[in-house]
């Protein structure tokens, strides 16, 4: 331990930041559609959390959530709705689904037992005026 | 006044632009109006600041232009006399749908609201043009339509091609040719990411190619049969008075396994079923869950010998009152470190999880208790529980505290323990997390005292595409080790030589250098730990050479499913002692999560 290589560290943690950086920039996009006020949400699922984990929006704007795995399948539940579908696992495409809420919280989870934090994979839709 | 042509083509694009906007932003930018209307960003800001005055738009400077409700409703009407144009030109003039963009744009401006309503009348109240683009009705109001694209359907569900969004002659009339038009019926056959494009099965069964940046252009409509992965929601209910829609209790099982072959650089090798998991879930309603999880270690348990173990490993209930403010009760996984909560074989490389994570911080680590979790804003989360302490008694110089689990089993609680974590995980792919835990652990001593443990523990995990990395220090403080080593060796005759301060890390980078083939993905790992369970000793205790170790970890792992992982890997440790030598193992490795 004492002669442990502190530079490895150093350097591992650099490239780690230094990877992560490109992930800053690919939040939720605006949609190209036209006339119709329409946002695109690009979330990923992964044991255990949802990214991003908070959707804002404004009421009366249709949500086209677009959902991927990077690992197993998941399922995608937006508590107090009919929306509940699973995720292809890692690679076999995305799940999309249009949800247009109402004023108020919605919180979303994983419906699909996925391992030990499974309870974790928790969200929120939140639709303004 | 009748607005002019330049007026309508600003409101116009004010009005598209304004929709590609991600809420809350609702100014356009001035540049990007500028882009769309082809002048210079002076041009543009002089014409918005007149449209201004006329009640027209609300201009911001530096900020950007929105339209008023007047200003939205003449751009619609525009928009209507443009769409109700262009189909009137394909349906009764003759032109094709290439051609008919140019001129409804020049038409759009002229032609009164009587001629226009009158083409409505004869073309049946159409509510889509002959690209499928929704026609506002004469109030300026839209009907929402639900699309997606090629790019996010279903792979391999029938869809009819509803809309295109672009109106370049070359794009249409590649699409006519391949018989692409609004009111194909289609299906996605696959996407290939490699090659960026998408196959798609269309007329006559033919298949055609077509780019992804095409692909995202063409909207489609899922047929109703095929709605498995698409459910359209019409504007739901607010969940506080969503009862109607609360689910009915449901029981889960699933489970992992691992399947392991070591071989000892010295020794024959060993075939061990290491674990085999259940869980089972019930849901009594949205707000509270059960969970467990039971396990079966090294495939055997039988009485009196030192074999395998049957573990509840996980048995709590979830009280689900707010995102922010949860409460759990019941036998739980301690919050520490990355491997403790994430432990499904498909999920790590290696065949065993990592030294750290065995000897400094002891997975898999559950106790009894209760506590709380939830998450705020965007990604931060955090859990804290109170459970049962360590027991000091069963510590070691070798495996650390990892002995001293109660494991819920009659576990002494006259002091209690606490825990937490705090992690981050708002960026994709990117999890930071630090940990802790706190405990007095010498209640099985007489006469007592006290045997205060502490643990810290940050750790990182990246994960994007192909490459993964982690990152994981802990350090374990055992205050008053050296009253623990006298009370041990009046105990068994033997000082145990117990450590004060126990340390680990590791690095660690994973890269996919195959993936999404048809046989499954395969990756490569290489991993640094570095470990000592005798890091500073308390009093008078010296600290052994063989404690001090470390370890490089390199191997392989195919995935044939992203549930299943075959893992191979050679784990080459060292230690400072000249004479106690650490083996050296080639592992193998069937996991499996279902």
């Amino acid at each position: 331990m004492r002669q442990a290589p502190a530079a490895l560290i150093v350097v591992a943690t650099a490239g780690l930041l230094a990877a992560a950086a490109p992930g800053l920039a690919s939040r939720a996009r605006g949609a190209q559609q036209a006339d119709t006020p329409r946002q695109i949400i690009e979330i990923t699922a992964e044991r255990f959390a949802f990214t991003p984990s908070e959707v804002r929006t404004k009421v009366g704007t249709t949500l086209e959530i677009r959902l991927r795995s990077d690992d197993t399948a998941h399922g995608f539940h937006i508590v107090g709705t009919d929306v509940d579908l699973e995720l292809p696992k890692r690679g076999r495409g995305v799940a999309t689904v249009t949800f247009t809420p109402k004023a108020g919280r919605y919180t979303f989870e994983c419906s699909r037992l996925c391992g030990a934090g499974h309870e974790f994979m928790r969200g929120v839709i939140v639709a303004s005026e | 006044m009748l607005p002019s042509s330049t007026v309508e083509n600003y409101l116009k694009a004010i009005y598209q632009g304004a929709s590609t906007l991600a809420p809350p932003q609702r100014l356009l930018p001035m540049g990007q109006l500028a882009a769309a209307l082809g002048v210079v960003p002076g041009t543009a800001t002089t014409m918005v600041k007149a449209l201004a005055e006329s009640g027209l738009v609300e201009y911001e400077p530096y900020s950007g232009v929105t339209l008023t409700p007047a200003g939205r409703k003449l751009a619609a009407l525009v928009l209507r006399r443009h769409r109700l144009v262009e189909l009137f030109l394909v349906r009764f003039m003759g032109f094709a749908w290439d051609e008919v963009h140019d001129e409804a744009e020049q038409l759009e401006h002229v032609v009164s609201d009587r001629l226009i309503d009158r083409m409505d009348e004869m073309l049946g109240r159409p509510e889509v043009d002959p690209h499928g683009d929704p026609i506002p009705d004469a109030e300026g109001q839209v009907k929402t339509q639900e699309a997606q694209s090629l790019m996010t359907c279903p792979i391999g569900a029938p869809v009819t091609v509803t809309r295109v969004v672009d109106q370049d002659g070359t794009f249409l009339r590649f699409l006519e040719r391949h018989h692409l038009k609004p009111g194909a019926e289609i299906q996605v056959e696959e996407r290939d990411a490699s090659a960026d494009c998408v196959r798609v099965r269309g007329e006559g069964d033919r298949l055609i190619t077509i780019g992804t940046r095409a692909a995202s252009k063409l909207l489609v409509h899922v047929a109703r049969a095929a709605l498995l992965l698409l459910i359209a929601v019409a504007p739901a209910l607010a969940q506080d008075a969503a009862a109607a829609a609360a689910r009915p209790p449901r029981t889960n099982l699933s489970g992992y396994m691992d399947f392991h072959y070591n071989k000892p650089e010295f020794g024959d090798g060993l075939l061990d079923f290491h674990r085999f998991v259940l869980l089972v879930t019930h849901s009594f309603s949205d707000r509270i869950r059960f969970v467990s999880e039971v396990e079966i270690e090294h495939a055997l348990v039988e009485g009196g010998e030192e074999k395998g173990e049957l573990e509840l490993e996980q048995a709590y209930v979830d009280f689900l009152l707010h995102r922010s403010f949860n409460v759990r009760a019941g036998m739980m996984l301690m919050p520490v470190g990355i491997i403790n909560e994430r432990h499904e074989p498909p999920v790590y490389y290696g065949v065993e999880r990592p030294f750290v994570d065995t000897v400094i911080i002891p997975t898999t680590w559950f106790e009894a208790g209760v506590g709380v979790h939830g998450e705020v804003g965007r990604g931060w989360r955090y859990r804290t529980f109170v459970a049962a302490p360590l027991n000091a008694a069963e510590f070691s110089a070798e495996e650390g505290i990892r002995e001293g689990r109660q494991q819920g089993s009659e576990a002494n609680a006259g002091r209690i323990a606490t825990t937490g974590r705090l992690e981050y995980v708002g960026i994709r792919g990117l999890t930071l997390g630090g940990s802790w835990w706190e405990g007095r652990s010498g209640f099985e001593f007489r006469p007592r005292f006290d045997v205060p443990v502490k643990l810290a523990e940050a750790d990182a995990r990246y994960g994007r595409g192909r490459f993964e990395g982690r990152l994981q220090f802990a350090q374990v403080w055992i205050d008053n080790a050296d009253l623990l080593n006298d009370a041990l060796t009046r105990r068994v005759g033997v000082n145990p030589n117990i450590g004060h301060v126990l340390r680990g890390f590791y690095s660690e980078g994973g890269y996919r250098f195959v993936e999404g083939a048809r046989f499954g993905d395969v990756g490569a790992f290489a991993r640094y730990e570095n470990f000592d369970t005798q890091y500073r000793m308390a009093g008078s205790g010296i600290s052994l050479p063989q404690f001090d170790r470390d370890a490089w970890v390199f191997g392989a792992t195919y995935w044939p499913d992203p549930d299943i992982a075959v893992k191979t890997d050679y784990s080459v440790v060292r230690n400072r002692s000249a004479v106690i030598q650490a083996p050296n193992s080639f592992n193998l490795g069937l996991g499996w999560w279902f």
